[in-house]
């Protein structure tokens, strides 16, 4: 399988996250143990549509190509961002040193990425991946480092979503995944904003959004070092 | 949705008449019929002589939306269309709004997005692509304030519009394109929000409109003359 060695800094062409990556060591989680943890057992997901809200839209219907087997495995690889995200925001909130601006975002994406946790669970049920344990090397402990990362985040959680959606094959999957994907990429200029205020560091950095392999986000997020096991 | 006051000054179905079972196609095939009938009254050939049909009318049948199903080329025409009222929108406002610092930043930034979404879209669609409207866009572009306030409205609602066609898209290239812009004008509307002091996701799931709730949206701001 072709991996694409994408770092961490390659999402993040117009502004350096040295501070966010500097001194990160590669974690001891193996690129095995990510496909094993991401990819959950086949299994159908009949359960999902009657546990999605009908506010999401669409049909439900299934789409071309794609099955529900690959969904389980779309659905926890996406779940597993979000506990990475959730996490992290918790992390951030929880260090109580945030107010203002700084701190309505982290409160507000920390509530939406744990209500994404939360959902994701509720519609995998058993084919529920459990959560990693994580170590966020100490970016959550001064305003400027924290936002870095957040950016990184965000646009990978875009790229993600991107990625995944056409290979989806149920619509009461596409619906909450479109969902996500509009409320990760308005996280994402939301703290754009926050860094540059639209100058330096761009909330819509182009006028089309790129979406990124499941395998080449999976080595970006390892490449970060914030997964332990 | 803001401006549902206002008086629509046209009966906006009737000239976006996007039905996802083809409307628009029945429309076009009634535009090629024309043209053969034209053409076989130029050629001095009676009606039902035995022409190709493919060679009337061109880009039609060769064209790259030709193997699209039908359903697709409405859903993205009615983006075209959205796509045509955004960079009109941030145009106007650039020259009468009177916009400074970010939120000129923002418009010159959103203006240029929405004018690649339309050349983009245009060329996919070919001579499928509806014509652009004529707006007027009012009071809307003539403060930064209502300027600010009208396009939070238009970007939340383009992404809703994307959002509740996704499932309906049928083809991979189509439902690619749409997915490359979606996540951008939620960008635009997280962006603006903010500017504005406003939640800039104001809810963990963003929600989605038929299109129906879009174009009503759409024709009570009456900014779209014909």
């Amino acid at each position: 399988m072709n991996m694409d060695q994408i770092s961490v800094v390659e999402f993040d062409g117009d502004e350096a996250v040295a501070e966010a990556v500097a001194g990160l060591e590669e974690a001891g989680a193996t690129r095995g143990s990510f496909f094993r943890r991401s990819g959950a057992a086949a299994g159908g997901l009949g359960v999902a549509a009657a546990l999605v809200p009908s506010f999401f839209g669409g049909t439900a219907g299934a789409r071309e190509g794609g099955s529900k087997a690959q969904d389980v495995k779309i659905l926890n690889f996406a779940l597993t961002l979000e506990y990475l995200e959730a996490a992290f925001y918790r992390e951030a909130v929880n260090r109580g040193i945030y107010s203002g601006a700084v701190g309505t975002f982290a409160a507000t994406v920390a509530s939406h990425e744990a209500t994404h946790v939360a959902t994701l669970k509720s519609v995998l049920g058993s084919k529920a991946v459990a959560s990693p344990s994580f170590d966020f090397k100490g970016t959550t402990k001064q305003w400027k480092t924290f936002l870095r990362t957040a950016k990184v985040l965000e646009d990978t959680g875009v790229a993600a979503y991107q990625g995944q959606a056409p290979r989806i094959h149920q619509n009461a999957v596409l619906g909450p995944a479109a969902a996500i994907l509009a409320v990760e990429a308005r996280h994402a200029a939301w703290v754009r904003d926050l860094l540059g205020a639209g100058k330096t560091v761009k909330p819509a950095p182009a006028a089309f959004s790129t979406p990124h392999s499941m395998e080449a986000i999976l080595a970006a997020v390892k490449k970060t070092g914030f997964i332990k096991s | 949705m803001l401006f549902m006051n206002q008086k629509p000054r046209v009966d906006l179905t009737a000239v976006l008449d996007y039905d996802t079972d083809g409307a628009l196609a029945e429309t076009a095939a009634e535009a090629q019929r024309h043209s053969r009938r034209a053409f076989l009254r130029r050629s001095g050939i009676a009606a039902g002589g035995a022409v190709a049909a493919g060679a009337m009318v061109p880009g039609l049948t060769s064209g790259a939306m030709a193997a699209t199903p039908k359903g697709d080329v409405a859903i993205a025409n009615f983006a075209l269309t959205l796509e045509y009222l955004e960079t009109a929108f941030y145009a106007a406002a650039l020259k009468h709004a009177g916009l400074t610092g970010e939120h000129k930043r923002l418009a010159r930034t959103v203006h240029a997005h929405e004018a690649a979404h339309v050349a983009a879209l245009k060329k996919m669609l070919g001579s499928a692509a509806v014509k652009k409207p004529s707006f007027d866009f009012g009071s809307a572009v003539q403060s930064q304030a209502a300027f600010t306030a009208t396009a939070i409205t238009l970007e939340d609602t383009g992404v809703q519009a994307y959002q509740g066609q996704a499932a309906f898209i049928k083809s991979q290239a189509v439902f690619k394109a749409a997915l490359s812009i979606h996540p951008v004008e939620a960008r635009h509307a997280a962006w603006i929000r903010q500017i504005a002091h406003q939640n800039p996701a104001p809810a963990a799931f963003n929600p989605s409109l038929t299109k129906s709730q879009v174009l009503a949206a759409v024709q009570g701001t009456g900014f779209i003359k014909s």
